[in-house]
């Protein structure tokens, strides 16, 4: 039930019963009232209060049929709403219904107790008695009457002092001659204050025609005139006519006599008292319905206010604790939008208010408990956005040796499909069972032989670089590995792939080892070319023949020998101690022809073409060196066919552009038809001393590499294979024979496209 | 639904209400008459009924019993309500006087008393040459006509008498619609 519908009702029920309060007042108090305005009307009274009893009792009916049904339904805090009506309905009905009953049973009596036999009967011989006396005092008159006529008539004739004795006589008021028509004759005494002479009445004069005196009481209708005199007795007697005068008629003798007021006072009261008694009588049904009708409408009032009390309690009651009846069940469904609180200062409202503080306490640690997860998960995210990024490998190992955690930099590492033996150890992969071995063996190392003691996590951390031959057609690779123990003992492992760091260091070394040597056997090469050229010179007149022949032959040897020699540790020397890039504004393609200029030979031969393209942007590059790097690389091209009669060499420049159509990249690319690199040289080529031709120091390309990093330049090299002459060899085709070779240097590091037209470097 | 069977309850109530051309209860109306006289409309009537024997027990217990004539003349108006042109009420008081064992008939300020009840009931039973309308409220316009109704009124009963219910004796009653001549003699 809503709020407006409950106060609805109880307005409702308000109104009526005092509408209804009123009306029942009214009727009772008007039953003692005379004849007023709600006298006049009390049947309408009576029937708008039954129709407000019915419309009660309907009220009730309705509300009570509701709550069954609400309670058939199970609808919520109904049961509680039912309980609490029913106690408090029983508590305002019980009692009402027994006033009722023990009032029911006393008006029944009391009322039948007034109407009482004995008082009947006595207020019956009172009236009896006066009735009697009343129609004593009527005939005991007649019969005066009569004997007075009688004595008038032996009196020859009336006459008005006869009359006069005859009034003293009897004590009457007035005594009187009538003749036959009721006309006064004569007569003594008379009322004077009436005008009209006071005539018998017709049926009277009839009556007492036939001879006997007739008497009657007169003046009891109006019963104020009748205490003041006006009742009286009139007794009529018909004169005899002893003279029988012809003409005169018949005569009557008339004796009005008053009845003494006491008596008719006395008589007067016992008749209103018994009238009232015989109307009261007649009432009794009435009076009792009456009564009764009142108890009952008050009754079904009572009831009705109890019950609207009832339910009105039973709700305010019930309210709180169907709120946070309401409340829990939705708390446990998990909605912790803030909750009503009753604004009573009860204990109720107070348990309502700490209910709302309660959720509204949950609702917080709850969202405190979302806002930390989600802190948590985005700290997460942070850290494998990091880890993913990391280019050093991240393994994580569980307590029992399961791969839990893999890195892109592991995958890309290894180049093991690493992920997918997620939740297995690492040792189900073959490749990687030896290297797992060595992981635990270390770990146990770094675990086992700590002493306890001492035992702290930078102990635990371990460091060791792995040598891991994944595949054998290739390199190994070499790891730099380092372990950590996790908490519930995990266990972290780091590794970086540091095979070029090493083949730096590689290069690193050679460039010492090519300066000390270049030092060390540069020094003496000089005197030994002096002594030799100087013994040759001192001792080639002194010999002839076939000796002086051999010592031209074994110096010229010797000084050949030397100049190699010189030349080996010369290239050993400018490899070591190349000069620093000097970068300027050039032109690629100029080079390119300036250096092919020097082949005209080949050229001519048809072994060596160049391929430019037009309108390149200037690079910044040193010219002295690149055309080193141009030379160098056109002839180990032309090596590298120089065997092969259809061998040739193609020299190509190009554009690369940005997805912007902006330049990129100047390509410079060298492209031959020869045998290829071994694979094994391809990851090593730039290491100084390493080379596929028979002779030659192998410092070729490592000095190609030099100037290509100084120049900011990116360099790869690759065979040719049929199909594949762009991209990235995959596995397949390198199982393809080779056709060629490519070395490709991308020059990023261009000019401003503004100033195309800068100066170039010398050609 | 519900608003259905209000309108329809109030409706029979309406015509329950309406007063019917002729009705009677107990009463025949024996004869009535009216005629135009100088000093205005007189009307005669005879009723005739017999007191049933509650009302009579109820009389010989001191109960008055009221006996009311009423006649309205009317002119009808085909425009409006019909114009009431007069109305004249009589009341007759019964009573039983236990002291002189009489009964007593009041009128105005008439009082007669009678040793039967069939007496006094020959007296409140009719009235001749009675005046119910002044000449200046009569036109010869014609289209008047007269309610007329005679009963026991019942509701000058004592109170508790009628809270404890009449018996069937107490309902006399006579009501009738009379159209006027026009020379006001009734049809």
């Amino acid at each position: 039930m809503s709020r407006a519908a409950r106060w609805g009702w109880v307005i409702t029920g308000v109104t009526l019963m005092g509408v209804s309060g009123v009306l029942a007042f009214l009727l009772s108090i008007g039953s003692t009232n005379e004849r007023g305005f709600f006298e006049r009307h009390y049947h309408w009274l009576y029937w708008v209060n039954v129709a407000v009893a019915a419309v009660l009792t309907l009220v009730i009916l309705t509300a009570a049929v509701r709550l069954v049904v609400r309670v058939r339904r199970g609808r919520f805090g109904s049961r509680l709403l039912l309980k609490l009506a029913s106690i408090f309905a029983l508590v305002g009905v019980v009692p009402g219904v027994m006033i009722y009953a023990v009032s029911y049973q006393f008006v029944n009596r009391s009322i039948e107790t007034w109407f009482d036999v004995k008082l009947a009967s006595a207020l019956e011989a009172g009236l009896n008695l006066g009735r009697g006396t009343l129609d004593a005092m009527v005939s005991d008159l007649g019969n005066k009457t009569r004997d007075a006529a009688d004595q008038l008539a032996d009196a020859s004739g009336p006459q008005l002092l006869a009359m006069e004795r005859l009034r003293d006589k009897l004590g009457a008021r007035t005594v009187a001659v009538v003749g036959g028509k009721g006309q006064i004759l004569f007569e003594s005494g008379g009322d004077t204050r009436q005008l009209t002479p006071d005539r018998p009445s017709d049926s009277m004069l009839s009556r007492a025609r036939g001879g006997s005196a007739v008497s009657q009481l007169e003046g009891l209708e109006d019963e104020a005139m009748a205490l003041q005199g006006g009742a009286q007795i009139r007794a009529l007697a018909l004169l005899p006519n002893s003279e029988l005068r012809l003409g005169l008629g018949e005569r009557y003798l008339m004796v009005v006599q008053r009845i003494p007021a006491s008596m008719l006072a006395n008589a007067l009261a016992v008749q209103t008292a018994n009238s009232e008694y015989q109307q009261r009588s007649l009432e009794r049904v009435g009076l009792r319905r009456m009564y009764l009708g009142t108890l009952t409408l008050v009754l079904i009032l009572a009831t009705f206010a109890a019950l609207l009390l009832a339910v009105t309690l039973g709700n305010q009651l019930a309210r709180p604790l169907l709120m946070l009846a309401d409340g829990v069940r939705r708390v446990a469904q998990g909605d912790l939008s803030a909750r009503p609180v009753l604004a009573t200062r009860d204990e109720l409202g107070g348990l309502t208010r700490s209910f709302a503080d309660m959720t509204g306490q949950l609702a917080d640690a709850r969202a405190q408990v979302q806002r930390s997860v989600a802190e948590l998960e985005s700290a997460r995210t942070h850290l494998q956005t990091i880890l993913d990024n990391l280019t050093a490998g991240v393994l994580v190992f569980d307590a029992d040796g399961h791969l839990e955690t893999v890195n892109p930099g592991a995958t890309r590492i290894l180049r093991l499909p690493l992920s997918a033996c997620i939740g297995r150890p690492l040792a189900e992969l073959p490749q990687l069972a030896g290297f797992a071995v060595s992981l635990d063996q270390r770990f146990d190392q770094a675990l086992g032989a700590t002493d306890p003691g001492e035992r702290g996590m930078e102990r635990e951390l371990w460091q060791e670089s792995f040598e891991l031959q994944l595949d054998p057609k290739q390199d190994p690779l070499t790891l730099l590995v380092r372990g950590a123990p996790l908490p519930q003992g995990a266990r972290l492992v780091v590794f970086d792939d540091i095979s070029e760091v090493v083949s730096a260091q590689r290069s690193a070394a050679w460039s010492e080892v090519a300066r000390r040597l270049a030092h060390e056997i540069k020094n003496p090469l000089t005197p030994i070319q002096l002594s030799a050229e100087r013994m040759q010179h001192k001792l080639e007149a002194k010999l002839e023949g076939a000796d002086q022949a051999m010592l031209v032959r074994s110096v010229a040897t010797i000084v050949n020998q030397v100049q190699a020699m010189k030349q080996l540790v010369n290239e050993f020397r400018d490899y070591a101690r190349l000069p620093s890039a000097q970068l300027h504004p050039l032109d690629l393609n100029a080079l390119i022809q300036e250096v092919l200029s020097l082949y005209a030979e080949a050229q001519e031969r048809e072994h060596l073409f160049a391929e430019l393209a037009p309108g390149l942007p200037h690079i910044k590059g040193d010219a002295s060196q690149l055309r080193q790097v141009i030379h160098n690389l056109v002839q180990n091209a032309l090596d590298a066919v120089h065997e092969r009669p259809d061998g040739r060499v193609l020299v190509r420049s190009a554009l690369a552009l940005t997805e912007a159509g902006t330049p990129r990249a100047v390509r410079l690319q060298i492209i031959d038809n020869g045998p290829g690199f071994a694979e094994k040289v391809l990851k090593r080529a730039f290491e100084p001393y390493v080379t596929t031709k028979a002779k030659g120091t192998g410092l070729g390309l490592a000095v190609v590499k030099k100037i290509a990093d100084e120049h900011g330049a990116r360099i790869s090299l690759r065979n040719l294979h049929p199909i594949a002459d762009a991209g990235s060899p995959s596995d397949e085709e390198l199982e393809l024979p080779v056709i060629g070779a490519q070395v490709s240097l991308s020059f990023s590091n261009l000019t401003p496209a503004t100033e195309p037209g800068a100066p170039g470097a010398k050609t | 639904m519900l608003a259905r069977i209000v309108i329809a309850a109030c409706f029979a109530a309406l015509l329950a209400l309406l007063p019917g051309p002729a009705r009677a209860d107990g009463v025949e109306l024996a004869q009535i008459s009216a005629r135009k006289a100088d000093d205005g409309l007189e009307l005669s009537f005879a009723t005739r009924f017999e007191l049933g024997r509650a009302a009579v027990d109820a009389l010989h217990k001191d109960v008055p019993l009221y006996f009311v004539a009423e006649a309205t003349v009317l002119r009808s108006r085909w425009y409006w309500r019909d114009a009431r042109v007069s109305r004249a009420e009589r009341t007759w008081r019964l009573k039983w006087d236990s002291l002189t064992r009489q009964y007593r008939v009041s009128t105005g300020g008439l009082h007669q008393s009678f040793a039967t009840l069939d007496e006094a009931l020959t007296v409140l039973r009719g009235q001749s040459a009675w005046r119910i309308a002044e000449p200046k409220d009569l036109d010869d316009s014609g289209g008047y006509y007269l309610e007329f109704s005679y009963k026991l009124d019942a509701t000058q009963l004592p109170r508790l008498m009628q809270i404890g219910g009449l018996q069937s004796g107490f309902a006399l009653s006579v009501e009738q619609k009379h159209y006027f001549a026009p020379d006001f003699t009734l049809k």
